[in-house]
């Protein structure tokens, strides 16, 4: 019975883990911006963008989990070979592979980055005036550090106790900041065009990406257990999460003025009262929470692409702390290269472009290849028939 | 590198065991294991030459009705005389009674002197005879014990007051006269080469996961150290990670408590010459959970749980929340009590993370010197310490009077944790969070319970994951964790612990009781 030398395989991931994974890792600095960015194109109809958004990442969350349900017990790196190649031209598969195994693992680690960096922003400008942003990314890295020398077990477990956590205070802060909310800001409903929903929509789908670490967590989910399932609950309650707190942005702010604020939801943060007075002011509590929501994002990101490094090498557990260890060193220096927050956000559109090309266009182009090779072999078959 | 990695393992296992056999002179083993002979007076030189020259042997001899002559040899103090001279000695010699064995309530014989040996340090009377190659193991056991008492670390309101003593068989007999159950078994084994402890692994049959008993019994088996002392030796050679803080095995000195947790399907280790059971595997719920809270009505049992949550997280968290907010983040303690918080510390000197650090260390000191000072005394220092060099060290401007009530406050709390050793690592730990909050305010105390939940949730006691039923989420459990939900709706046994039978409480029977 002593577990701790139980190899990974063992596909143990309830459906609840599964969602908190996706949920958590969708949940991070990208709720922090919302508000702005999306009413930036749709205005009033702000709301909308994480709504329309969702379905996008449904559609790609359906067909990452169609995948692991053709392979499974298989992540996206074993089964690329698979894919690409056959069981008998696994070499073949692998280098032929291996492109989009580099290109989903680049997108995984520069996430990482990106995330962390606008995190160190935020608590450098907000809460802690006088440490260096280098302390807090470097701290950051530390705990994420901590985790990945831990099995992937424990990241499930993690991510479904700190889920709540992450939920709990996004959902007050939403629902308080209701009680002096103005109604009519949301009014019109609608004004803006067709082509800027959609503008809209990828606005949104930025904050909804971080899902792709499923490609990787799925092999161990428990078989029994609805993948599709699991991905729809993680991004639906996010879409509620997200769609509450832009919803309070336009309500509590309008968008003219959401236009003006580096940070909306902080803002709404710090405009909110707590009954009672316990607390005068909320944000330092709301961006210490929020920690929980922005470590998990960074360190499932992170984790899976060690997690996908150590089995495209094809190595155990020690080759994953010391990667780790080492693949930190580049990332600091990848985090401190925008100079400033305008560069950061530029970076963001084009990584979130990027992002999107990964998490739709991976999926779809294996299903695809899958679909041809199935048709194949059905030809192939019935000619033999014949 | 990773090859290297395993290469270097290896290397140090193979140490570590090479180590082990060199030290494996289990002194028993030491003692040659001859036969005995015919003659009473060969055998007694031969038990003389193994135990050397130990003054408190007690050879007696005497002639029985027989003629024959017989000696009796024992270890003065660990034996019951009464015994020995009315039903060994005297029933011997008495010509009326025709039986030739004593008549003890437990006898065997052997012929081996390791044997021999063995029971006459174990506290048995051994009785030789004149042309007979065999020993008489009488066991007379009987030194003076403490009696069955209140247990002085785990007291409650309600429930019943005896708790373990140091005997192992006085306790077994605890378990045993609360659990009337067939299905509970004891397992004998002796551990230590040279204290050679008797221990007890208890468990029910059918309702604790076998492969858990078995790896409790191989952990025991392996453990090869010279001396157990205290079941405290036990739990840190048999738990699960060595380096962690937190307690893997659940102790107690209450008998219903091990009853309470044999019916979870857990395992009891009893160990002669402590009061202190171990049951494994333990869980994070251990840190609050008492067993009186299935003696007191629902409503209160959870109450008690969410006051008790409560003040572990106080123990906790109090001085590194009062180190951040006021030091990094006054804007968030309202405006009245802020300007009140910064006229007491006006007069004070430190960062408000030394004047923590001092009072909490002053704290501990007190606790530990009223821990061992005699009775009587104990208290009186906890009010010198606490009240007047609490009032003196505001009056001097030492440190601010929230201070005190701050430190006041986690010091109760840590006592309020139904597990001692669960609050000791808690407020171990507290130190390493006032530093983190002096570095990084709230941010670092975030970083730091990160950190802890992490570790939690990796660490596993037999295979149980420590944070169950948070995490893996149980809802079922869930039931019996922070709330404690009515008997009548805990019909069924945690299965977090594998449990094989999992009814509880019948439905029909239930139904018949509501009918009444």
């Amino acid at each position: 019975m002593n577990r701790q030398g139980v190899s990974s395989r063992q596909q143990t991931f309830s459906m609840w883990q599964q969602t908190s994974l996706i949920t958590s890792t969708l949940i991070g600095v990208g709720i922090l911006t919302l508000p702005r960015t999306t009413s930036a194109v749709l205005y009033e109809a702000g709301w909308m963008s994480p709504v329309i958004g969702s379905v996008v990442a449904l559609l790609s969350i359906w067909m990452i989990a169609r995948l692991s349900q053709r392979f499974p017990g298989m992540t996206f790196v074993e089964y690329s070979a698979i894919v690409w190649g056959s069981p008998k031209y696994l070499r073949m598969g692998k280098w032929l592979s291996l492109p989009w195994i580099l290109a989903y693992l680049s997108c995984m680690y520069l996430a990482t980055g990106i995330v962390s960096r606008v995190f160190g922003e935020v608590v450098v400008t907000s809460v802690l005036l006088d440490t260096p942003l280098e302390v807090i990314i470097i701290t950051m890295f530390v705990l994420v550090f901590i985790l990945s020398l831990h099995d992937l077990d424990v990241v499930a477990r993690i991510n479904e106790l700190l889920l709540p956590l992450i939920l709990l205070p996004v959902l007050i802060i939403a629902l308080a900041s209701f009680q002096k909310a103005e109604w009519s800001n949301l009014l019109p409903l609608y004004r803006a065009s067709l082509p800027s929903l959609f503008k809209g929509a990828f606005e949104a789908i930025y904050a909804f990406s971080g899902y792709e670490i499923m490609l990787i967590f799925f092999a161990y989910a428990h078989e029994n257990e609805s993948k599709v399932r699991a991905g729809v609950y993680g991004i639906a309650i996010t879409m509620v999460i997200y769609t509450l707190i832009v919803v309070a942005g336009i309500a509590g702010f309008g968008y003219e003025e959401l236009q003006r604020v580096a940070w909306p939801t902080l803002e709404l943060v710090k405009t909110t009262k707590v009954p009672g007075l316990i607390l005068e002011r909320l944000e330092s509590a709301f961006l210490a929470v929020w920690v929980t929501a922005v470590f998990t994002t960074v360190a499932n990101a992170y984790y899976a692409f060690i997690y996908g490094l150590r089995q495209l090498f094809n190595r155990g557990i020690g080759f994953q702390r010391i990667i780790s260890a080492i693949m930190f060193v580049p990332l600091y220096f990848i985090t401190l290269w925008p100079q400033n927050v305008v560069d950061i956000f530029r970076f963001n559109f084009y990584f979130g472009v990027f992002s999107l090309v990964i998490n739709l266009g991976i999926p779809f182009l294996y299903l695809t290849l899958l679909f041809i090779r199935d048709l194949g072999r059905k030809q192939k078959e019935r000619n033999a028939d014949g | 590198m990773s090859q290297f990695w395993k290469a270097w393992q290896k290397r140090k296992k193979t140490l570590q065991e090479k180590a082990l056999h060199h030290h494996a002179d289990r002194s028993m083993e030491r003692v040659a294991d001859k036969e005995l002979s015919l003659e009473v007076d060969e055998n007694i030189i031969m038990i003389e030459q193994e135990l050397g020259r130990c003054d408190d042997l007690v050879v007696r001899r005497f002639r029985d009705k027989r003629g024959t002559d017989c000696a009796i040899v024992f270890l003065d103090g660990m034996v019951d005389r009464n015994v020995i001279s009315e039903y060994i000695i005297s029933y011997l010699s008495n010509p009326q009674i025709p039986d030739i064995l004593p008549a003890s309530n437990e006898l065997e014989s052997t012929d081996g002197l390791r044997q021999v040996i063995r029971n006459i340090l174990s506290g048995s009377a051994v009785l030789m005879r004149d042309g007979d190659n065999k020993a008489y193991l009488n066991n007379t056991r009987g030194w003076d014990r403490r009696g069955v008492d209140e247990p002085q670390t785990e007291s409650v309101v309600r429930g019943p007051r005896d708790g373990f003593c140091e005997t192992l068989c006085v306790n077994s007999a605890l378990v045993r006269f609360r659990l009337k159950d067939p299905h509970l078994r004891v397992r004998h084994m002796v551990i230590g080469r040279r204290t050679q402890t008797d221990v007890y692994v208890m468990y029910i049959e059918g309702l604790a996961y076998p492969p858990m008993v078995r790896e409790v019994l191989a952990r025991l088996e392996k453990i090869n150290v010279d001396s157990i002392l205290e079941s405290g030796y036990i739990e840190q050679l048999i738990q699960d990670r060595r380096w962690s803080p937190f307690p893997q095995l659940q102790n107690t000195e209450r008998p219903d408590k091990v009853v309470a947790n044999l019916l979870e399907g857990k395992v009891a280790i009893l160990v002669d010459g402590t009061p202190a059971a171990l049951i494994a595997p333990a869980v994070f719920t251990q840190f609050y959970q008492s067993p009186e809270d299935y003696y007191e009505r629902f409503y209160i049992a959870t109450l008690l749980r969410f006051i008790r949550a409560i003040s572990i997280t106080i123990a906790l968290l109090l001085p590194s929340l009062y180190i951040a907010f006021s030091s990094f983040h006054p804007e968030m303690i309202p405006s009245r009590l802020v300007i009140a918080m910064a006229a007491g510390r006006s007069t004070v000197p430190f960062p408000s993370l030394v004047e923590a650090l001092i009072m909490e260390v002053a704290i501990e000191i007190l606790r530990e010197a009223s821990v061992r000072l005699p009775g009587p005394i104990g208290p009186t220092i906890g009010i010198v310490g606490a009240l007047v060099v609490g009032e003196a060290a505001v009056t001097a401007g030492l440190v601010s009077p929230v201070m005190v009530i701050i430190v006041a406050l986690t010091t109760i709390g840590s006592f309020a944790s139904p597990s001692y050793s669960a609050a000791i690592s808690i407020r171990m730990l507290r130190f390493l969070v006032m530093l983190l909050a002096g570095m990084f305010g709230l941010y670092g105390i975030m970083l730091f319970l990160i950190v802890l939940l992490i570790h939690l949730s990796s660490l596993k006691s037999f295979g149980v994951p420590y944070m169950s039923p948070f995490s893996p989420l149980n809802l079922k459990g869930m039931k019996d964790v922070f709330i404690r939900a009515p008997h009548h709706l805990l019909r069924t046994r945690p299965t977090m612990f594998h449990i094989q039978d999992e009814i509880r409480m019948r439905e029909e029977e239930n139904r018949e009781q509501a009918g009444r």
